[in-house]
């Protein structure tokens, strides 16, 4: 073998400790990397993909008059791909004994043939038998109903038992899990005699060339108006952003992390074989002069240890990368799993492979060649007369240190950690930034928990009840007045507006909750403007996902046209809120009631309990489910905060769990630099400390003064970090809030004492170790050694 | 063969500057089995950097074997200083984790004036010359110091030099390797290859044809011992 190929493997063999840290810190930063990158390409591809497989709708209209309306002909015309009745009904389905979830119950024509939302069986029927529903697949997770089960779904204030005959995957929706609704699918004939309404009333349409909102709501309103001109009347209009699935933004808010973490794993990767290689050129710096003195030349011991760093590369490779393609695929499995969508991607292209491939041998010779060129630079005479490091301290960092009245040994040891000022920077700018990161990890989730809780606060109910009809409040609740562990009930009204921009003629309905300006239940986030007060004027209240879908940017203080219930209104915008909700506007109900609601009907309540601890919660919302079930009332849904706050928490928690892991991925690769750094300072100073030892240092005196070396590292980045956590927290909050949130809305910045406790522990644990591994070599070093090193 | 004129160097120092070498003034002829002696401090080690190429002067020229070191760059000297100069260090030098045989295998590989198929053989060859070539393929630890300078100086000659410079190459040996390594540089100069030992130790029983001392920095006298 070319001696040089062996020096290289030689050199490798020869150190095994160092070789399996340097292959182990390539490992985690190339798993890291590689996890990002084979995630990313699969969650990127794999969710739109389930999703417009679907062939999903761009439009759905509701209306009665649809008897009037010839599909075959409305197929026909030319901006129309594909259109069918895909009805739509609300309904309650019992999920675990006395716990009751709405239910989106679909009546299909044809469940073996879709021309668009495409549903796919899974398991059991394929087409539910006369009588008999199916059942999403998400839903099994939210509930004990299976295929065979009887369900129990209560319709306008009956019980119905209606026999599940499989379970199919809608990919279009929502996941069951997260915004907690089943959803079940029956024909035409048996959704009627379920639901008790008339089917072919709600139509579903996908356009040609559509691909953004603008285009879909400007042929849909040329196409409602044609309805109108025959006769037939909408009565609610859906359209949803086209060709996005409707947890798009949490898919978007990993992608964005995952993202940026991966490309500073990558990036503190660098740093780490920068270091790693650093530590071997500080070992090796003798033999470069003699091998300069041999005849070799700068190329020539360049490619040397080049070569050595693409073994280390291809042995991290042969690990990594089938580690980061299995968790890769593990990682987005699992986001697939929550999100329910299937992970289509079976293999992956050849330029993931050799993406992953460059990634792990070339990177790392780029990120050693600085190192390599400066390390081979090195003349002969330099190299040859290297006893290691031979910086001696600054007569001012002497003088500060002998100021501080410290004990003699951290005086030592302060003085030698200045003794390589760029290492030293270099060391704790990547504890600085693993800790950083890390610390904001916890933070954009504590964020993300106050966010939370001030949802939970701003309704301040304990149990909501919404009903389909309107009724009058004597009748509405009635059925509740012996109801025990009730303080109060307060009614609210609402249902489906539609909001006039100047964009676009027609707009989505969008929740309008009326409710009475003043009431103590709702204490909301208004980020712009103020809460609703008395007024003359019509006054509106909207929330950031219903001003985000305006179409054009609204202004507080500006008139809107709204139509509630055929009614068009102008009102002022005079604020906006922040919720983590479907688009709505909020409205005094008193004025709503002057506007569309003559009969002061209503169709909410909202119970505040007497005693608000959970048990007692849980124990009042079964009261209710009781009481509704001795009662004609039909209702959409009853939900508790705490089950609000759950399903606001399952959207979020994906991301917060994303958030944890990979932000200890991080501190690990800034842990393993700091390690890489002490070795090399060990190395350097071997015969140093050869001769502290041949002047009376024990073990343990060197041992400590390493450790102490470390520590001090650790603190500088750790304290270093902390404060580089603030301004990071912040913008991540402000970026992750734009993303979950919409509308420009930050997050709010919080501190998490928890997650800087953790920080702080674990950062000084690994600091410890980091110091303590290499020190424990330094003694280990026989005197012999220390004194020749080379 | 060598050709020193005018050769000053000066460090600079904490203390102020330091004149390590004074307008030397040298001249070797091919064949010449060399001492370059004096004390501590004296300028012997600079002088034989400047020798090899490893250091340059401040002021004035050196000429080795036809070619003036000062025009060379750092790339081409390691060539140049390969193909013409044996260096022999006072710890061997020799790259640990690589036998005897692949060290001298390293330095033709580097230099590549030896023909590739000819270069294992070459190497054994100079092993047996100097009576190691059953430690071939042991590492450098596995050896005694007088056999690893003698491995060194087998890589030395890797190349076929024709100049042999040995910085202190008996200072970490005992007499009787001492006494053999002198006589292998006798040997070798006496097969034509010029041979410059610096050392501090006494030279008078060495065999060497010219010593050369050296104070403060300037040759204080330049004699020959063996006509």
């Amino acid at each position: 073998m070319n001696p040089r190929l062996k020096k290289s493997i030689n050199d490798l063999a020869g150190n095994p400790g160092r070789t399996l840290l340097v292959v182990f810190a390539l490992i985690v930063g190339l798993w890291g990397v590689g996890s990002m990158l084979v995630s990313y390409f699969i969650l990127k591809n794999d969710l739109n993909e389930n999703f417009s497989r679907t062939s999903p709708f761009h439009v759905a209209l509701s209306s009665k008059d649809f008897a009037r309306l010839d599909l075959a002909s409305f197929r026909q015309r030319p901006e129309i791909e594909s259109a069918e009745f895909r009805d739509l009904s609300f309904q309650r389905i019992e999920v675990f004994p006395d716990q009751w979830l709405p239910m989106w119950l679909f009546g299909l024509d044809d469940f073996k043939k879709f021309n668009l939302a495409h549903i796919y069986p899974e398991e059991g029927a394929d087409t539910p038998p006369r009588g008999a529903m199916l059942l999403e697949r998400n839903g099994k997770l939210v509930s004990n109903l299976k295929t065979g089960a009887i369900a129990r779904v209560r319709v306008a204030g009956k019980l119905r038992h209606i026999p599940i005959a499989g379970i199919n995957f809608d990919p279009a929706q929502a996941p069951a899990t997260q915004d907690a609704f089943i959803y079940a699918y029956a024909d035409k004939k048996t959704y009627t005699e379920i639901t008790g309404e008339a089917a072919n009333q709600r139509l579903i349409f996908r356009l040609k060339n559509a691909d953004n909102k603008q285009q879909v709501q400007s042929a849909a309103n040329k196409i409602i108006e044609d309805m109108r001109s025959h006769g037939i009347r909408i009565d609610n209009i859906n359209i949803p952003t086209p060709n996005q699935h409707p947890h798009q933004f949490q898919l978007n808010t990993l992608l964005a992390f995952q993202g940026s973490i991966g490309l500073l794993a990558f990036l503190m990767g660098a740093v780490l074989v920068s270091q790693l290689i650093a530590a071997i050129l500080a070992q090796q710096s003798r033999q470069i002069g003699v091998l300069k003195a041999i005849g070799g030349t700068q190329a020539q011991i360049l490619s040397l240890y080049l070569f050595m760093v693409l073994i280390l590369g291809a042995l991290a490779s042969v690990i990594a990368i089938p580690l980061a393609v299995f968790s890769g695929f593990g990682f987005a499995g699992f986001v697939a799993k929550v999100l329910n969508f299937n992970i289509l991607t079976q293999t992956l292209p050849i330029s993931i492979y050799l993406g992953l491939i460059v990634c792990g041998l070339l990177l790392p010779v780029l990120f050693a060649l600085p190192t390599l060129l400066k390390g081979t630079r090195i003349s002969v005479l330099s190299a040859l007369s290297d006893y290691g490091i031979n910086q001696a301290v600054s007569s001012s960092s002497n003088k500060a240190s002998a100021r501080l009245h410290l004990p003699y040994g951290i005086q030592l040891a302060l003085k030698n950690v200045m003794r390589r000022k760029k290492r030293l920077a270099t060391t704790v700018a990547t504890i600085t930034l693993g800790v950083a990161i890390f610390s904001s990890g916890f933070n954009v989730r504590q964020s993300l928990l106050v966010f939370l809780d001030d949802t939970k606060n701003a309704m301040k109910y304990d149990v909501q009840l919404v009903l389909k009809d309107q009724l009058s409040s004597e009748k509405i609740l009635a059925p509740f007045h012996d109801l025990a562990n009730v303080q109060r009930i307060e009614t609210w009204n609402g249902g489906r507006g539609r909001l006039q921009s100047s964009a676009v003629s027609s707009n989505n309905g969008i929740g309008v909750v009326a409710l009475p300006y003043n009431t103590d239940l709702v204490t909301m986030d208004v980020v712009q403007g103020r809460w609703l007060q008395p007024s003359k004027d019509i006054e509106i209240v909207m929330n950031q996902r219903a001003a985000e879908g305006f179409g054009e940017p609204v202004k507080t203080g500006k008139q809107y046209q709204l139509n509630f219930n055929g009614k068009q209104v102008l009102a002022t915008l005079v604020g906006i809120v922040k919720e983590f909700d479907v688009a709505k506007i909020y409205i005094d109900k008193a004025q709503y009631d002057k506007i569309s609601n003559p009969d002061h009907l209503v169709n909410s309540l909202m119970f505040i309990a007497k005693d608000r601890s959970y048990q007692q919660i849980v124990k009042l919302k079964q009261q209710i489910e009781k009481a509704i079930s001795q009662s004609k009332l039909n209702i959409f849904y009853v939900m508790s905060q705490a089950e609000r706050a759950k399903i606001i928490y399952d959207h979020l928690n994906i991301i917060l769990t994303l958030f944890t892991l990979l932000s200890s991925l991080v501190l690990l690769i800034s842990t393993l630099g700091m390690a890489a750094a002490t070795g090399t300072n060990i190395l350097e100073r071997s015969r140093e400390i050869g001769v502290m030892r041949a002047i009376g240092a024990t073990p343990k005196i060197i041992y400590g003064l390493f450790v102490t070396e470390g520590a001090i590292v650790s603190i500088a980045g750790i304290v270093a970090g902390l404060v580089l956590s603030l301004p990071l927290s912040i913008y991540a909050s402000k970026f992750f809030g734009e993303l979950i949130l919409g509308h420009g809305i930050p997050l709010q910045f919080a501190f998490s004492q928890h997650g800087f406790a953790i920080t702080l522990a674990i950062t000084l644990v690994f600091g410890w170790l980091a110091s303590r591994i290499p020190a424990r070599k330094a003694i280990s070093i026989s005197n012999k050694e220390a004194l020749s090193y080379e | 063969m060598i050709k020193l004129s005018g050769i000053t160097k000066v460090f600079a120092g904490s203390n102020g500057n330091f004149t390590a070498l004074n307008n030397v003034e040298l001249q070797l002829g091919k064949g010449e089995f060399v001492a370059i002696v004096g004390k501590s401090g004296s300028g012997k080690s600079t002088l034989l950097n400047i020798l090899t190429g490893i250091d340059h002067p401040d002021t004035g020229t050196a000429i080795i074997n036809g070619t003036s070191l000062h025009t060379l760059d750092e790339s081409s000297l390691a060539k140049w200083r390969g193909a013409n100069i044996g260096i022999v260090f006072q710890f061997f030098q020799l790259i640990p984790t690589l036998s005897i045989l692949e060290n001298i295998l390293l330095a033709m590989s580097f230099v590549n004036v030896i023909p590739k198929p000819k270069r294992l053989l070459r190497a054994q060859s100079l092993l047996a010359q100097l009576g190691i070539e059953q430690h071939a393929d042991k590492l450098p630890a596995a050896l005694s110091g007088g056999e690893q300078q003698r491995a060194a100086i087998a890589r030395a000659l890797a190349n076929d030099p024709p100049l042999l410079v040995a910085d202190e190459p008996t200072g970490n040996l005992d007499s009787k390797n001492a006494n053999a390594i002198h006589a292998l540089f006798q040997q070798l100069a006496k097969d034509g290859k010029t041979v410059i030992v610096v050392t501090h130790e006494d030279v008078s029983s060495s065999g060497y044809e010219q010593v050369i001392t050296l104070l403060d920095g300037a040759i204080a006298n330049d004699e020959r011992t063996v006509a």
